[in-house]
């Protein structure tokens, strides 16, 4: 091996996460767009702005189904934003911290009374929804669109594992949305400068992944590791803690990392973008970000993003209960109109504060969907929702529609 | 890099025709053939958190500066890699940071090993802070050079085409960097026979 296959060996394969390049082509056109407009605006007489075959005049199938699913998440997701800085305050605050706990504490019996893995495969099903960045229509009539993706990770026992994935769509983010779409000629498909979005779903696919498929804080983490965590809440803690302080002293966890939108990743949405540890040297900006956000982070990703066993994710839900930093907003109903008991933490406080918020099934001890804030001006939080979790015997195959 | 935007050369292709850099709805095509192999070199380079701004301005900036695009002497995949190389050369901190936390973890957590290089990986696991560092101090210039070669795969010509400087320096720059990290590397049989064998 040469030292220019050695140097491949160190940079490794960078993953992104399903929305990335939706994001990026978003940012991208926009940016076209302006740099267009104002070079029209430079030049005299410029002519009419073209419309191409797949502008919004060009009418396609809408899926009604989907749309609706869209139009009733975003009711959702408002009551439950509103319920974050309801719950920040100190009266209704201090009252159901003490009740949270007990929530807490009750998933935990519930998760370690489940039988353990009880199928060929574990399999976490979920639907992915988050705004399109720009407003899209026409004249008067603009309005917010919600892209929605189903991914699914498969994992056999002896470790091997499988990703899906499948776009939705987009679909208008909530009712003035909707109405403002309808009054602009209800188009299935959009065009901003070159780019589609559509309202239909794309298909399904499923690819074999990498064999360390989880990450927790940053960190690599196989099924094996995953099944060896303590089982005790305080150990747990102290061996989350202690890889999160590890990950932040060598830099693994700066800037934005989207916990949970990438393939098992989680824990690594906190920090700040220029989290250091005390072993760096003085290029690196003091760690200003909460630590305790990343480590609530981590913990909950056992609960719902891993294949955990019985006793790690009580353990989880245990060590969850003793964070001072965890705030319990009572009850709340997720986007597919699940009940469920919702839970709070910060993920990071600048440039802008960024939470995660998580409504969890007592009865089940099953985590029912997150949502992370979304970057200002970007429509709203990036929300997940389980379809499904845990052991099966079918076979993995490509996502189909939820 | 003076002549009017065109089609690039076939090998250039995505399936779908001839990419061109015409207007913006060509352009969309090139964003689609183009933007995972850009985004996997930015994110290696400077980490995935970072990789998605400066992926974005260098598609962008290719599109402002699409009439200065030669198709006579690089494909718009190799002036795309030039673009991004230019833009991570702003980031020097943050790229010298991300080598750091590779040296001491490895690559990203969230991107595991290919299951046939998790034997390889073993083996060089005890000099990653070495060869990490060793990229780390070398000249911006030698270290753009051997990336390219490395991880964006391009050829000498097409280097010396996209960062616009002679093709022997292209050669030099990277005879130089790798002599570098030979010596960061040097003294383990399992990376480096031939001088074990002298040492």
């Amino acid at each position: 091996m040469d030292e220019l296959e050695t140097l491949r060996e160190l940079y490794g394969e960078p993953q992104a996460d399903p929305f990335l390049k939706a994001r990026t082509r978003g940012r991208v056109e926009a940016g076209i767009r302006e740099h267009l407009e104002a070079g029209a605006r430079g030049r005299r007489g410029a002519g009419p702005r073209r419309r191409t075959g797949t502008g919004p005049g060009r009418r396609l199938p809408w899926a009604p189904a989907v749309a609706g699913l869209a139009a009733a998440a975003v009711v959702a997701a408002m009551t439950v934003v509103a319920g974050t800085t309801a719950g920040e305050r100190a009266g209704p605050g201090r009252i159901s911290t003490v009740s949270g706990r007990s929530v807490l504490l009750a998933a935990a019996t519930t998760a370690a009374s489940e039988p353990a893995a009880t199928g060929a495969y574990w399999r976490v099903r979920k639907l992915h929804r988050q705004p399109h960045p720009e407003l899209l229509g026409r004249g008067e009539n603009r309005y917010r669109l919600v892209e929605s993706r189903i991914t699914e990770q498969w994992v056999a026992r002896d470790g091997r594992v499988w990703s899906g994935s499948r776009a939705l769509g987009a679909h208008p983010a909530g009712k003035a949305d909707e109405d403002a779409w309808r009054r602009d000629g209800s188009p299935a498909e959009w065009s901003s400068r070159g780019y589609v979005l559509s309202a239909s779903p794309e298909k399904g696919r499923i690819k074999a992944a990498a064999k360390v498929p989880f990450s927790m804080a940053g960190r690599a983490m196989t099924f094996e590791q995953i099944q060896g965590l303590p089982a005790d809440a305080a150990a747990l803690r102290d061996w989350v803690s202690r890889a999160v302080r590890e990950e932040a002293a060598a830099g693994a966890l700066t800037g934005t990392r989207e916990a949970g939108t990438g393939t098992g990743a989680d824990g690594g949405g906190a920090g700040n973008g220029a989290a250091s540890g005390p072993l760096d040297g003085p290029l690196d900006g003091p760690l200003d970000g909460p630590l305790d956000g990343i480590v609530a982070d981590a913990l909950s990703g056992l609960l719902w993003s891993k294949p955990s066993p019985p006793a790690v994710r009580a353990a989880a839900y245990r060590a969850l209960a003793e964070l001072p930093n965890v705030r319990y907003l009572g009850e709340a109903t997720d986007e597919r109109g699940r009940r469920g008991a919702a839970f709070s933490f910060t993920l990071r406080t600048a440039p802008v504060p960024v939470q995660r918020t998580l409504i969890i099934d007592p009865g089940d001890s099953q985590v029912l969907s997150s949502a992370v804030t979304g970057p200002p001006g970007s429509g709203g939080d990036r929300v997940e929702l389980v379809l499904e979790a845990g052991w099966t015997d079918e076979e993995p195959a490509a996502p189909g529609l939820p | 890099m003076t002549a009017p935007p065109r089609a690039v050369r076939p090998e250039e292709e995505a399936g779908a025709g001839p990419l061109s850099l015409d207007d913006p709805e060509s352009f969309g095509a090139v964003f689609d053939a183009c933007f995972a192999e850009i985004h996997r070199y930015v994110a290696q380079r400077l980490g995935t958190d970072h990789a998605e701004d400066v992926v974005a301005e260098t598609f962008l900036t290719a599109f402002r500066k699409r009439a200065s695009y030669d198709p006579s002497r690089a494909g718009v995949r190799a002036w795309l890699y030039g673009i991004a190389t230019n833009l991570v050369g702003r980031h020097r901190r943050l790229e010298v940071r991300t080598l750091r936390a590779l040296g001491r973890y490895g690559p990203d957590a969230d991107a595991p090993a290919h299951d046939e290089r998790v034997a390889v990986r073993v083996s060089a696991q005890s000099l990653r802070p070495e060869l990490a560092a060793a990229v780390a101090g070398l000249d911006r210039r030698d270290r753009d050079v051997l990336l390219l070669v490395a991880l964006a795969g391009l050829s000498h010509e097409e280097i010396a085409a996209v960062l616009d400087i002679p093709y022997g320096t292209v050669g030099s720059r990277l005879s130089r960097a790798r002599r570098k990290l030979r010596a960061a590397l040097g003294g383990n049989p399992m990376l480096d026979p031939e001088e074990a064998g002298r040492g």
